[in-house]
């Protein structure tokens, strides 16, 4: 199996802070893959250079075999890697459909032009995006709630639509930063079923953060612990859930003796 | 929610529409027939009142029928088109005075187009433009350029009107120097967007303020730079050629040959105005309801998140920019061939803060309500202040108030100051808010710039 | 494996130009070699400007401390600064005339003038800090733009009460402060009423960094710079520290403005925004929320303005000073915007 992303010597410094200290990570194909570790240890920080909010004090990011290091977030998304946030950040001010259709920015080509004069062509292209839109909102579990304004829904949902809205940009890898925060065990066990199913159905690869053990043991097939920014353990989930230095990074050194 | 009533819901979308809130009926009728009362003469308190009460009680919700939604536009653009018609046969309004003249309707029309143009860059992007008059200086400097002598080395007449055939200098048809003006504009957009529009938004603000200041410097020392004479200086340029149709089609259809020498001047050039604006709120609406209007909108609430979402930040926002001064440019040109000329003094900074102003009392990101707020307020700076201040005099309130009589248009700064403050602190979403804005001004939003979060 | 793909990027410590940087130092040189050009064709000329330079450009280091203050603290440009600036000039104008200051001397004169200068600040330190409860207290968390389309506002109501109280044309101020010469350099004479704003800026400027750094008020000061709920979650009350840090800020005001309407004789409503935009450059120039910055910037402006406006060798001349300026702000912001004496600060998401 291909490796679809690899990170090389990843690093970020904030002026004499180093939050990621030399990661390599690789992440193969149609694998679902968790990254855990204490709060603090880097996890986000190594997502943002992933998706390119950051630029990386140095390292290499390879994705889908492209180059993109450094490159600014919506190139990123363009080549195929999607996100959530860890706090939500939906348009508020958009419905659900809408927030679907600003993550399927970067596959529609309508531009300023055949903006003003509206051609069959666009009108088409509008109305299937806002078919596949609908599907999506579907797919996800919020069938009905198209033409809700964001910041009405509830909880649960507005995290389904996050992740709706992640899968309009179509993408080859999806991140999903702490997707199940906030739930409750039985929208816990639905979310993790949800993810296989992306992997299924849509042969997505997913990279989540993620702190809920019952996730991380029920479907990733690999994990990667970071800890102050270093990679200390990586592995299937049973390894690492022996791995010493994990057990003391999350319990202290008492516990493992 | 228990099975029925979501069945009850999904069963009766017209529910929804048909109940119009009595007000908002009253007033749509109420005013036309205000208007209709008016030009017939017969206004009288009583027969106004009862049309407000029919307006409010009998009038169906028109929303549900076929092509509902487009009795009060075209009732609206009506009114307008009339408005040279019926205004002499309008009456007195107290306090205000007179309703506006023609000649005030067209500089309120021009104001309209900048103002809705100003609401894509601010409204929109939410780019706080400070320097708006920028791309209408930009405007009326083109249409200075190419219909009139300025260049005298030069004899090109491409459909120029109102001019003898060998008079030097560019003499092109207004109608495509409007449109150029408008091109030339969006370079400049584009120009000035290209280092600014990454810097966040207090900072953006600022800058683009620094361009307007700049802008009428330039224009005054513009006719020395680098030793060509561009803007002629603090004199300006002018006379510049009216538009028109030609001799061609004035002889056979009857449209007037030019502008100025039509008997009717004022109303051409005021129906004019109006088809602009009717352009331009065409093609802001059809921008706002398109792919790149989302991206905007995206772009205003968080930028971080539309940025990983797939919007391209630097080119989204420059095609805001673009696109705003191309309406300022055409504005700009348009105005400077209906007075007849382009002076620095037009361009003075204040006249992006009134702009600003306009979009803002009115309801930023809003049609309608950006409309609504240019054209009160441009009337209030051309007539309005005027007006109220002569009817306060006359009538004590000045000695009442002040112990003296007042000039009221001296305050036109400071009014206007006030109605910013008091629009932001009180009602930000504006008079007529886009449902959208209302939530975010109250709520708060993810106000990050991008690029405040990548830079180390 | 890893390692065999990857061709290894890794940041070398150490300083590296990069080309704008080398595009910046060559243009300050060929600054440099204008002014030693001008300097020597026409040494005298050449002082005289500095000195002017001098002068102005502590005037607007003074206004642009309030600016850094400000937006330190809030993040907020306070477009109303230069205007609150200006209504203080204003003031000073009336009493200078008023009191028939011209007609006195010696310490009574000087005794007047601290007078003044106290009332004055008291005057635009008010203004301030009510704008700030009237207009921008409840706007904190608001969207960016609102406090901002606020102070705009302000700006346009000050300046309007500056209209209608002295009217459009510019309002001369009695030439009272003193003209001898401090000492004389090559002809050119320092005179006191040029010393008088060396004299004052530098001590408020060393008083000012003294509050900042080493008082409780300062702290509290630092505190909500750097995290307004923090801030409050250690006791700090945070809109009494907002209220000092305006209150200090239109001191500030208020003393430029002293110091300008003495130095300058003259006042008109639409100064506060002409130097409201050179002070912000300034503090901008300098580092926004640096307080030495400010001072910096501000003589670097006022440098560059008199040179220009003055110097006789291939000068751009008055025409485009405040152009040049502008360009300045944009270089600044685009290239450095850190400004001359700041820091970039790191930023979470």
């Amino acid at each position: 199996m291909a490796d679809l992303l690899t990170a090389v010597g990843v690093r970020k410094e904030f002026g004499g802070l180093v939050a990621v200290n030399d990661v390599d990570f690789t992440i193969p194909e149609r694998t679902i893959v968790s990254l855990i570790g204490p709060n603090g240890a880097g996890k986000t920080t190594f997502f943002n250079m992933l998706t390119g909010v950051y630029k990386p004090t140095a390292g290499q990011i390879v994705f889908d075999g492209h180059d993109v290091t450094g490159k600014p977030p919506h190139a990123i998304t363009q080549r195929g890697i999607g996100r959530t946030f860890q706090n939500i950040r939906l348009f508020q001010s958009m419905t659900s459909l809408e927030n679907v259709l600003v993550g399927m920015h970067s596959r529609l080509k309508g531009g300023v032009l055949r903006a003003v004069i509206k051609p069959p062509s666009l009108k088409r292209e509008e109305i299937a995006a806002r078919e596949k839109a609908h599907d999506l909102l579907e797919f996800c579990g919020l069938s009905g709630r198209d033409d809700e304004y964001a910041r009405n829904l509830a909880y649960g949902d507005q995290r389904r639509l996050e992740v709706a809205r992640a899968l309009g940009t179509e993408p080859k890898l999806l991140l999903l930063d702490e997707p199940t925060a906030g739930m409750n065990p039985q929208e816990t066990a639905e979310f993790t079923a949800f993810v296989g199913k992306l992997r299924e159905e849509e042969g997505l690869t997913v990279l989540m953060i993620e702190h809920d053990m019952r996730v991380v043991m029920g479907i990733s097939e690999r994990v990667t612990v970071l800890d102050y920014g270093e990679k200390i353990s990586e592995g299937t989930p049973q390894e690492v859930q022996r791995d010493e230095r994990v057990i003391e990074a999350y319990l202290g050194t008492a516990a493992v003796s | 929610m228990a099975p029925g009533i979501q069945a009850v819901r999904d069963s009766t979308p017209a529910l929804k529409r048909q109940t119009m809130p009595r007000a908002k009926r009253a007033a749509i009728v109420g005013i036309p027939a205000f208007f209709v009362l008016a030009v017939t003469g017969s206004a009288s308190l009583g027969l106004i009142v009862a049309a407000l009460i029919f307006g409010s009680l009998y009038i169906p919700a028109w929303n549900t029928l076929p092509l509902g939604k487009w009795i009060v536009p075209l009732g609206v653009i009506l009114l307008a088109v009339l408005y040279p018609v019926y205004q002499p046969n309008l009456f007195d309004v107290v306090v205000f005075g007179n309703f506006p003249s023609v000649d005030t309707g067209v500089t309120m029309m021009i104001f309209i187009m900048m103002a809705l143009g100003l609401n894509i860059v601010v409204g929109y992007a939410g780019l706080l433009d400070l320097g708006y008059v920028a791309f209408y200086a930009m405007g009326a400097y083109t249409v200075a350029w190419f219909a009139s002598q300025h260049f005298s080395n030069v004899n090109v007449h491409v459909g120029g009107v109102g001019v003898a055939p060998n008079t030097p200098g560019f003499h092109i048809s207004i109608w495509l120097v409007v449109i150029i003006a408008g091109v030339f504009a969006t370079l400049a957009g584009i120009l000035i967007g290209f280092p600014t529009l990454r810097l966040r938004g207090d900072y953006l603000a600022i800058v683009t303020l620094g361009f307007g200041e700049i802008m009428p410097q330039i224009a005054n020392n513009g006719d020395n730079l680098f030793g060509r004479n561009i803007t002629n200086g603090p004199q300006g340029i002018n006379p510049i050629d009216p538009p028109g149709f030609g001799n061609t089609l004035h002889n056979t259809v009857g449209l007037p040959a030019d502008y100025l020498s039509s008997t009717n001047s004022t109303r051409l050039f005021y129906w004019t105005a109006l088809f602009l604006v009717l352009v331009t709120v065409f093609c802001t609406v059809r921008l706002r309801d398109s792919r790149l209007g989302r991206a905007w909108i995206a772009i205003r609430e968080d930028e971080t998140a539309a940025a990983a979402m797939g919007v391209p930040l630097m080119r989204t926002k420059t095609w805001a920019y673009a696109a705003g001064a191309f309406f300022g440019g055409v504005a700009g040109a348009y105005y400077g061939s209906f007075k007849g000329g382009t002076f620095p003094g037009d361009f003075y900074f204040n006249i992006s803060i009134f702009i600003l102003c306009m979009v803002i009392l009115g309801g930023m990101g809003n049609v309608w309500g950006v409309i609504v707020g240019a054209a009160f307020l441009s009337y209030l700076n051309q007539e309005g202040l005027a007006n109220i201040g002569a009817w306060m005099n006359a009538n004590g309130v000045s000695d009442f108030v002040f112990r003296k009589q007042i000039d009221v248009p001296l305050y036109t700064s400071g009014i206007f100051g006030v109605i910013l403050v008091l629009t932001m602190l009180f009602r930000p979403e504006g008079l007529i808010p886009s449902s959208r804005r209302k939530a975010e001004f109250h709520e708060g939003v993810h106000d990050e710039p991008l690029y405040d979060v990548t830079h180390e | 494996m890893a390692s065999e793909q990857a061709r290894i990027r890794v940041a070398r410590p150490g300083y590296r130009p990069d080309v704008l940087s080398i595009i910046g130092l060559l243009f300050v040189a060929a600054v440099g070699l204008w002014l030693l050009i001008n300097f020597i064709k026409a040494p005298a000329d050449f002082y005289n400007l500095f000195l002017i330079g001098l002068t102005n450009g502590c005037v607007y280091g003074l206004v642009a401390l309030g600016y850094s203050l400000v937006y330190g603290i809030l993040e907020l440009i306070n477009f109303a600064h230069g205007d609150v600036f200006m209504l203080g000039g204003m003031l000073v104008a009336t009493m200078t005339t008023d009191w028939a200051l011209a007609n006195k001397s010696g310490m009574v004169l000087w005794l007047f003038i601290l007078l003044m200068l106290l009332i004055a600040m008291a005057f635009c330190a008010t203004i301030n800090t009510t704008i700030e409860i009237v207009a921008y207290r409840r706007l904190r968390n608001a969207p960016r733009l609102a406090p901002l389309i606020t102070a705009i506002g302000m700006s346009f109501i000050l300046q309007n009460i500056g209209l209608v109280w002295k009217g459009a044309r510019p309002t001369s101020v009695p030439d009272i402060l003193p003209h001898g010469a401090v000492f004389t350099i090559a002809g050119v004479p320092y005179t006191w009423n040029r010393f008088i704003v060396l004299l004052f800026t530098i001590p408020v400027l060393l008083a000012l960094m003294w509050l900042v750094q080493r008082t409780r008020h300062g702290k509290a000061m630092r505190a909500t710079a750097q995290d307004r709920e923090a801030a409050a979650m250690m006791g700090i009350s945070v809109n009494r520290t907002i209220s000092f840090t305006f209150f200090l800020a239109g001191s500030l005001a208020g003393s430029a403005a002293l110091l300008y309407a003495l130095y300058i004789t003259n006042i008109r409503y639409t100064e506060g925004f002409r130097v409201g935009l050179i002070a912000f450059t300034a503090a901008v120039l300098g580092g926004i929320g640096n307080l030495p910055g400010a001072v910096l910037g501000g003589l670097v402006i006022g440098f560059v303005e008199s040179f220009n406006n003055g110097l006789g060798w291939h000068a751009p001349g008055s025409d485009w000073t405040q152009s040049i300026i502008f360009a300045i702000l944009i270089l600044i912001l685009v290239f450095r915007p850190e400004g001359l004496l700041g820091e970039r600060t790191p930023e979470g998401v």
